[in-house]
């Protein structure tokens, strides 16, 4: 894709996306999609923040088996602001509104996305839905977990019905950042852009928008009708009045379960592009990875049932439920096998963003068998409720996303700021964050199958152990992120310039001034090739390759 | 693309890729859609059974597609906006599909109560005060062993015990292999951790001990013919003084059966039924 | 894509990031139909709280739906689609240009809006009076079977939302109306006043279903 009509030039650096109009007052109004891209990165990392400070809170309380940091009711608000937060808050938007924003137009050589006045409107409705849910810190909290569940969420004297509200309103945002990506992709790719020569990232952002677009207003619906049920009972999920409180788990994860590759999708992403850019070589199963992408977006939602299979759903949508599920397992191996297809016989750079990418192989692929373990009727009746489903989806979510979230920050941190961070604290931290991750869940695994139960603020003295590791585990990462927070934070002040092009990669967005300047690129680019076509190339590397 | 200006052929341009539907056609379709709601009016005056709804949805859907086609102009758009606004329909179809494919296959998790159809719950479920029983006590001082008592807890060891005790109490039951510690023997009395007092294998049951979990989901009653079974294992053990018995909460002398505080918990079997039928009058129905 | 984008002053020229004006509409006229995708996802969760009434509880929903007037949701039926008619009118006399035409035709369509919300605002004052409201709210004594206020929540929710719709549309419309009468629109530039037609006739396709589902059970 390396053809555009930029190059050859000496591209003109000076005037970018960041300097271009000074003030917070043109950012905070700014119709810019890098910008907007920006300032959901920042806003996001702030609640990743609060989110990661609970989860260390979780973790404290959980060192030993009979704490009395915080008793049982502030427990229970504890994980459930740690599951919102993180769910609705972080890892929802992170990949597509933060990263997606700034990189999707110009992957497609386009100078916008389609809509860039909703765009803007789409982050002020995501921190008016941010702030609305976390105001109830200050109130009486929110204790229901995040999965608002039916009856105790209409029961609850805690402040439910403004985490309902926020999380409401934070699904608009969902929805319009979605929209406005499938018509950007629909409508402004660069002449010669086809759909076959469209990169990973963003087939899998279009898939990603499409289970957003589809599934969020169901969300919408459901947490609407919980807030009319705990308003005026209008008892369609309340078995007092002759509602049926399965029906809402029904509801709420016909949106919830999709949510989950509205996570991993763009994560996977990520990796897509990391991968045949640091392993020069062209993609494994280019056609493969896209289809697949679709294939989990499709099969993501005929699945949501296996979250109800101790719930009092009937015997026969078990099995059903069950079976279908068993199926992610194949769009998900043939993405796995791709990747690794694609590193085969390549020459490897093991930068920072690579590392996250063994990092994220290993640990989604946990995620993924132990998530085969689940599918399983009978083996879920008894690992419900355990550390074992803990430990599965933090395999995944934050195996499949926070990971490639870090490998794709690293990945695209000189192209936003134009400066190179310090490689061996990158490393460090991948290190850190890699072996914490592990340290932390993989003996939850164990507590799971031993039987410690979820949600609990204390536990059986047998358990200690385990436990022990598993917080020390959680400073690792913490660790981890600290570091990464200050080496990136360093090299935005005072880091060498990174070059237009540092990994050399042939996508658009690298084939542009970095910063981007204010309409991405300085001449309108042609697309003449595919993505990644690494074969016999003779493109010129930047300082870091 | 060419150049995008105000005047000539980009008006031209710009009307090839809209159709415009002409005055005649849109007042037509009115028609079509005001007749097909009569049509729906005046089969729902008509009683053919369940085929009543399927015909009402027939025709609204009929009506909507009439509307999507030509108002919204459909018939003549990109067929993209199509195959956009019918993946709508697919997920919705989904959607409640699945969703009845659970509701419709449950069989009557919502016992109908109260006007006999079913019969009632098998137990009284009133909410009951403080360390009262929900049976009637079959013994009247369960924390005496009498044989009876000890036969009873047999058939409860059979039930509930021998999956990690053995049939024999020897502590070698099929699950006992994984288990570190061994789980107990019965028919030695040494190294009792909570002691071989009936009241404190009572508590033992109550609440668990290490590896073994707790039993406090059975009866209180059930529990103390298990305590008398397991105690009649070994040798012949220590008496419960009055004081022992006080402790955990049991006046020596009553006869109700009584277990203490230890009954506050009420059976999970109990549970579920209040659960299920919060108000005897105005219990779930059956579906159909 | 290949050329500049042209920034000659005019009328109405496309935003910048468009190759021309039609790629603009085509875009906007999208973003609208993926709009109407995400609106019927939001309705299928009404629907589907409807579906299981019905079947949990056939007798209730329908002894409880006469205390409906089905001639007014008739009325209703018949005024929404009217409207849509004008709206269309009033879509394809913008594609042509005429001014006053689309103006007159979205001002009856305000006028079909507003019908609407009367009829509905007469309904809704009988269930008022009949005490037959949503949930905890409800108080009608006549109404025996189990678990009747289910109905009315069901209907209220349903309803309520779609109302809720009407009343955003005539804010849009109005709108539009205003604009069309100053003069904004022209045969090379009417894409607000189509996808406000396409959110109306979203609108309408609602009633369509919401009608027999409410009002005709037998």
């Amino acid at each position: 894709m390396s053809n555009t009509a930029a190059a050859g030039h000496t591209l003109a650096h000076g005037d970018n996306y960041i300097n271009h109009t000074p003030g917070i007052k043109s950012w905070l109004g700014t119709l810019d999609h890098k910008r907007i891209g920006m300032m959901y990165l920042y806003t996001i990392l702030c609640f990743f923040l609060l989110g990661g400070i609970f989860a260390l809170m979780i973790r404290w309380q959980l060192f030993s088996p009979d704490s009395h940091f915080v008793d049982h009711d502030k427990y229970n608000r504890l994980f459930t602001y740690h599951g919102a937060i993180m769910v609705f808050m972080v890892i929802i938007p992170l990949i597509p509104a933060a990263i997606g924003n700034f990189v999707l137009p110009m992957m497609l050589g386009a100078k916008d996305v389609a809509f860039p006045r909703w765009n803007l409107a789409s982050y002020y409705v995501y921190l008016t839905g941010a702030l609305f849910a976390a105001s109830t810190l200050f109130l009486k909290g929110v204790d229901t977990g995040w999965t608002f569940y039916t009856p105790l969420s209409i029961r609850t004297q805690s402040s439910a019905t403004w985490v309902l509200i926020g999380a409401f309103i934070m699904g608009f945002s969902s929805i319009l950042t979605g929209l406005n990506f499938i018509v950007t992709i629909h409508k402004l790719r660069a002449p010669g852009l086809t759909w076959d020569r469209l990169p990973l990232f963003v087939w899998a952002l279009y898939a990603t928008s499409i289970i957003q677009v589809l599934a969020t207003p169901v969300l919408a619906i459901t947490l609407f009708l919980l807030i009319l049920e705990r308003t005026i009972g209008i008892g369609i999920f309340d078995p007092k009045l002759g509602g049926d409180p399965v029906l809402f788990q029904h509801f709420f994860w016909f949106y919830s379960h999709p949510a989950v590759y509205i996570m991993v999708l763009p994560g996977m992403g990520v990796i897509s592009e990391i991968i045949p850019v640091f392993s020069r070589k062209p993609m494994f199963g280019y056609k493969a990875i896209a289809g697949a992408t679709f294939g989990i977006a499709l099969v993501s939602f005929v699945v949501w049932g296996h979250h109800l299979f101790v719930s009092g759903q009937s015997e026969f949508a078990n099995f059903v439920f069950s079976l279908i599920t068993m199926f992610v397992a194949v769009p998900t191996g043939v993405k796995v096998f791709s990747w690794l297809g694609t590193m085969y016989k390549g020459s490897i750079r093991f930068n920072v963003p690579m590392l996250y990418v063994f990092s994220f192989l290993f640990v989604f692929t946990i995620g993924g068998l132990t998530g085969v373990f689940l599918a399983t009727v009978s083996v879920d009746v008894h690992l419900t409720d355990t550390y074992f489903v803990i430990a599965h989806f933090h395999y995944v979510m934050v195996g499949g996303t926070i990971f490639a979230f870090l490998g794709g920050l690293n990945y695209w941190f000189p192209k936003f700021s134009g400066k190179m961070y310090n490689e061996t604290a990158g490393k460090i931290a991948c290190l850190l964050v890699s072996l914490g991750f592990n340290v932390t869940f993989f003996p939850q695994f164990i507590l799971g199958t031993l039987g410690m139960p979820r949600r609990y603020a204390n536990y059986l003295p047998q358990f200690t152990t385990l436990n022990m590791v598993s917080t020390v585990g959680s400073w690792m990462i913490a660790a981890g992120l600290l570091l990464t927070a200050f080496y990136l934070w360093r090299a935005l002040k005072n880091g060498k310039p990174a070059g237009d092009n540092p990994w050399g990669a042939l996508t658009l967005e690298w084939q542009t001034p970095s910063p981007p300047p204010m309409e991405n690129f300085l001449y309108d680019p042609v697309v003449t090739d595919g993505p990644y076509e690494y074969r016999g190339e003779k493109i010129k590397l930047g300082m870091y390759a | 693309m060419s150049n995008q200006n105000q005047h000539g052929q980009s008006g031209n341009e710009a009307n090839h890729s809209h159709h415009i539907l002409p005055d005649s056609t849109a007042f037509k379709i009115l028609g079509i859609l005001l007749l097909l709601t009569v049509i729906t009016v005046a089969s729902a005056q008509v009683d053919l059974g369940s085929f009543n709804f399927a015909l009402a949805m027939i025709i609204a859907s009929l009506k909507a597609s009439i509307v999507c086609m030509f108002f919204m102009g459909l018939k003549y758009d990109h067929k993209e906006n199509t195959v956009i606004f019918s993946t709508s329909i697919i997920f919705m179809t989904i959607f409640m599909i699945l969703t009845f494919g659970d509701l419709l296959t449950r069989g009557n998790v919502y016992v109908k109560l109260g006007e006999g159809e079913l019969g009632s719950l098998t137990r009284p479920y009133k909410i009951l005060p403080e360390g009262a029983t929900a049976k009637k006590a079959r013994f009247q001082k369960p924390w005496i062993a009498t044989p009876e008592i000890i036969a009873a807890g047999k058939e409860q060891f059979l039930n509930q015990c021998i999956s990690c005790h053995g049939p024999q109490g020897l502590g070698n039951g099929p699950a006992s292999g994984g288990l570190n510690p061994k789980p107990r023997n019965f028919t030695s009395a040494d190294n009792w951790k909570n002691g071989r007092k009936p009241s404190q294998i009572f508590g033992t049951l109550t609440k668990g001990l290490g590896g073994m979990p707790s039993f406090g989901s059975l009866g209180a009653e059930d529990r103390w013919t298990l305590v008398h079974y397991v105690r009649s294992l070994g040798p012949e053990g220590e008496k419960d003084s009055d004081e022992d018995l006080k402790k955990i909460g049991i006046d020596p002398n009553s006869t109700d059966g009584g277990a203490g505080n230890a009954e506050k918990v009420i059976p999970i079997d109990l549970a579920i039924e209040i659960l299920s039928s919060p108000e005897k009058a105005s219990a779930q129905p059956s579906k159909k | 894509m290949s050329s500049s984008v042209s920034t000659q002053p005019g009328e109405h020229h496309h935003a910048h990031h468009f190759s021309s004006a039609i790629a603009e509409f085509e875009a906007c006229k999208q973003g609208m139909w993926i709009f109407l995708v995400t609106e019927v996802l939001f309705f299928s969760g009404m629907f589907l709280a409807y579906a299981v009434l019905r079947v949990f509880y056939p007798d209730m929903v329908h002894e409880a739906h006469h205390m409906l007037d089905w001639r007014l949701g008739a009325l209703n039926t018949v005024v929404l689609l009217t409207s849509s008619l004008t709206m269309a009118l009033a879509v394809s006399s913008a594609q042509r240009g005429n001014k006053e035409r689309t103006v007159k035709m979205l001002a009856i369509t305000l006028l079909c809006a507003f019908m609407f919300l009367i009829v509905k605002y007469i309904e809704y004052k009988a269930k008022w009076e009949h005490g037959t409201l949503p949930g905890h709210l409800f108080i009608n004594e006549h109404l025996k079977l189990e678990k009747t206020p289910l109905f009315f929540s069901v209907y209220f929710v349903m309803t309520g939302i779609h109302g809720l719709h009407v009343i955003i549309g005539i804010g849009i419309i109005f709108h539009i109306m205003r604009r069309a009468a100053r003069g904004d629109f022209s045969k090379d530039y009417f894409t607000p006043v189509e996808i406000t037609g396409l959110y109306w006739h979203f609108v309408d396709l609602v009633w369509i279903y919401l009608f027999p589902l409410l009002y005709l059970i037998s």
